[in-house]
């Protein structure tokens, strides 16, 4: 009974659809990653994305405009992000925490001066983000419970794993990136700017931070709630330090901390309290670092003149 | 953005200024909510001058607010001083240790404290919850909470009509205390040095990783003892969720403060008059109050790039100087 509560495939049909936003913004991040950029403004730009894509869905009915603009809207998010830290050499840890700061401020204000609400935006005018359904799942069971009717997203972001990891290690452009952040100087060296590399690899952080949060508010909720993130955009960057920008983990660890998170609900229903299960994500993090910190170590041997990585 | 919502802007940053400072109640609430402010900005202030990218300022906060609020409630028939410093310790002791942890995990295994203190901000956040939703929520509490702090650990409030209190005279003090520490003890200076370069503080004899966890230590301990004084003096229990970002926000204002303490008692003033103005537009005009968090960010903005803009300046300067001899691809 409990077990069946804890693990049924209602629980995995959640838990895929809890992962994508994480998914989603740490595959974003993986850019920024790769680029040698430490980036700490994913939940800003997942909840510029997330307020884009519903009002654009309220004031159109149509989620294609909707995420037409989030794109948009997710580009000149990365443009900043890259101007200040790439260009003018702003600490990126300031500038990350200024970011989300701005967001949501700036959603919350914009909120209230364009709908007059406090709390969030609900709306019939809204499009959601379609379900897709795929017919020759239909007679599969708990296959089909599970992986079929989800949310647009959840397959874009399960293709996007395998499309990123072969961008990454299978071309040339995905070269480039990887260089910008671990030898910038070959990288100059071989004639192709690392700025403009880093400037393209935060374009595109932001439209996917932009998207998992569009796939928030316009995939499952289908509504806006301030601070929708609520910190989402800090699980996603667990998962990709844990990945260390490898699509593959980044996405294995999405769908645990998804079944961590969809377990912590029924946890709470079941009277028990879920916070532990909600502090998953951030423990694994952590101890996977110490792991790899040790063994990191050990492979060098280099105690004490390690040079301090500040990163 | 004000004249997007068809008020003028002008009013609206007049009635921030007057909001804020220009009158007594004003000034009450401003120097009332630039208390934390000034708690966390000197914590994440201890840990930049010591070279430790401590972010976790937060974090230390709730767990030191925890720590704080237990002793209050569940220590009685103390006289109040005696009291309110208890449970002050407590949360610097707590709030100490969520630092220490993973200054030790930095220094020793050189695991990163950016990424640790982060992480560990959510799992304070989770663990506070926790414990006021579960065993210390009093019976039919609408939110998670703990019950009140008994009289005896109530800080003194000055005005009936502003949460101001007492802690803002502890905030000052902490700050002194931050000021002659780093410019006139040897301990200090030996932190100071160990931020510029810590090879050279090594090479001259220092011991690093000890003074580093100390600093930890104390950086945690300040937010922690911030939280103390919002349970103590403002909400006078502890409730979940209780910071908007204090800790965040403490980083911004090191980096606006350079590090300085009557830059960080500026700075927080600051930020605390945007806010109490803020709110006080939203009275007067149909501004919603977020717009000063909207400023906030703008300033930071400025301010992290003016920095790099220098360097843009310098570094392009010096490019034409040498684009005659330099042969690029």
């Amino acid at each position: 009974m409990i077990w069946e509560t804890l693990f049924g495939p209602s629980v995995l049909e959640a838990s895929l659809r809890i992962a994508t936003p994480l998914l989603l913004a740490a595959l974003g991040g993986a850019f920024t990653h790769h680029a040698g950029i430490f980036n700490i403004a994913l939940e800003g730009m997942m909840l510029f994305g997330a307020f884009t894509a519903v009002v654009i869905s309220y004031y159109t009915s149509n989620w294609l405009i909707a995420i037409a603009v989030t794109i948009a809207i997710g580009v000149l998010i990365g443009l900043l992000y890259a101007l200040f830290t790439v260009q003018l050499k702003a600490d990126y840890i300031v500038t990350g925490i200024a970011i989300n700061v701005l967001a949501l401020g700036l959603t919350t204000y914009l909120l209230r001066v364009l709908f007059h609400v406090k709390a969030g935006l609900q709306s019939t005018r809204i499009a959601p983000l379609p379900d897709i359904n795929f017919p020759f799942l239909d007679g599969l069971g708990v296959v089909n419970q599970v992986f079929n009717n989800q949310s647009l997203f959840t397959y874009v972001s399960w293709a996007l794993v395998v499309i990123l990891w072969f961008v990454f290690y299978r071309t040339p452009f995905g070269l480039h990136i990887r260089a910008a952040g671990e030898h910038p100087e070959s990288l100059e060296t071989a004639g192709i700017g690392v700025a403009r590399t880093r400037y393209i690899g935060a374009i595109f952080c932001g439209i996917l931070c932009a998207l998992a949060g569009a796939h928030l508010s316009l995939g499952y909720l289908n509504q806006y709630v301030i601070n929708i993130t609520s910190g989402r955009g800090f699980i996603a960057m667990a998962a990709l330090l844990f990945g260390s920008g490898n699509p593959v983990i980044i996405a294995l660890v999405s769908l645990l901390f998804g079944f961590a998170e969809s377990i912590s609900i029924r946890f709470q229903g079941l009277g028990v309290p879920g916070y532990f299960a909600l502090m998953i994500p951030y423990i694994v993090t952590i101890l996977a670092l110490v792991v790899w910190s040790i063994q990191k170590q050990r492979r060098f041997q280099l105690p004490d003149a390690a040079p301090a990585s500040e990163a | 953005m004000i004249l997007l919502n068809g008020d003028n802007p002008i009013m609206a940053y007049s009635t921030m200024l007057q909001r804020s400072v220009g009158s007594v109640s004003g000034l009450a609430s401003t120097l009332a909510v630039a208390t934390p402010y000034i708690f966390t900005g000197l914590s994440v202030a201890v840990a930049f001058r010591t070279g430790l990218d401590n972010i976790g300022s937060e974090g230390q906060l709730y767990m030191g607010a925890m720590a704080g609020a237990l002793v209050g409630i569940y220590l009685k028939g103390f006289p109040a001083v005696l009291h309110i410093l208890l449970a002050i310790t407590a949360g610097v002791v707590a709030g100490g240790i969520w630092g220490w942890i993973f200054g030790w995990l930095k220094v020793k295994i050189k695991v990163d404290l950016v990424v640790t203190t982060i992480m560990g901000n959510y799992l304070a956040i989770l663990f506070t919850s926790y414990l006021a939703n579960y065993p210390f929520k009093p019976p039919r509490a609408p939110i998670g909470s703990t019950y009140f702090v008994v009289d005896s650990a109530r800080l003194l409030r000055f005005f009936d009509f502003s949460t101001l209190n007492s802690g803002i005279l502890v905030a000052i003090l902490m700050l002194i205390l931050y000021h002659v520490f780093f410019n006139h003890t040897k301990t200090g200076f030996e932190w100071k040095t160990i931020g510029l370069n810590h090879f050279f503080a090594r090479y001259i004899g220092m011991n690093v990783p000890r003074q580093k966890l100390w600093a930890m230590f104390i950086s945690g301990g300040f937010a922690g003892m911030g939280g103390v004084i919002e349970v103590l003096g403002v909400q006078g229990r502890f409730v979940q969720n209780m910071s908007p970002g204090y800790g965040y926000d403490g980083i911004l204002v090191a980096l606006l403060a350079g590090n300085s303490a009557p830059g960080i008692f500026a700075v927080a003033i600051l930020f605390a008059a945007l806010r109490i103005g803020g709110i006080g537009v939203e009275q007067v005009t149909n501004v919603p109050s977020e717009l000063s968090q909207v400023l906030r960010a703008v300033i930071i903005l400025l301010v992290a790039a003016q920095a790099g803009i220098f360097y843009f300046a310098k570094a392009r300067r010096k490019k034409q100087h040498d684009l005659g001899n330099t042969v690029r691809s």
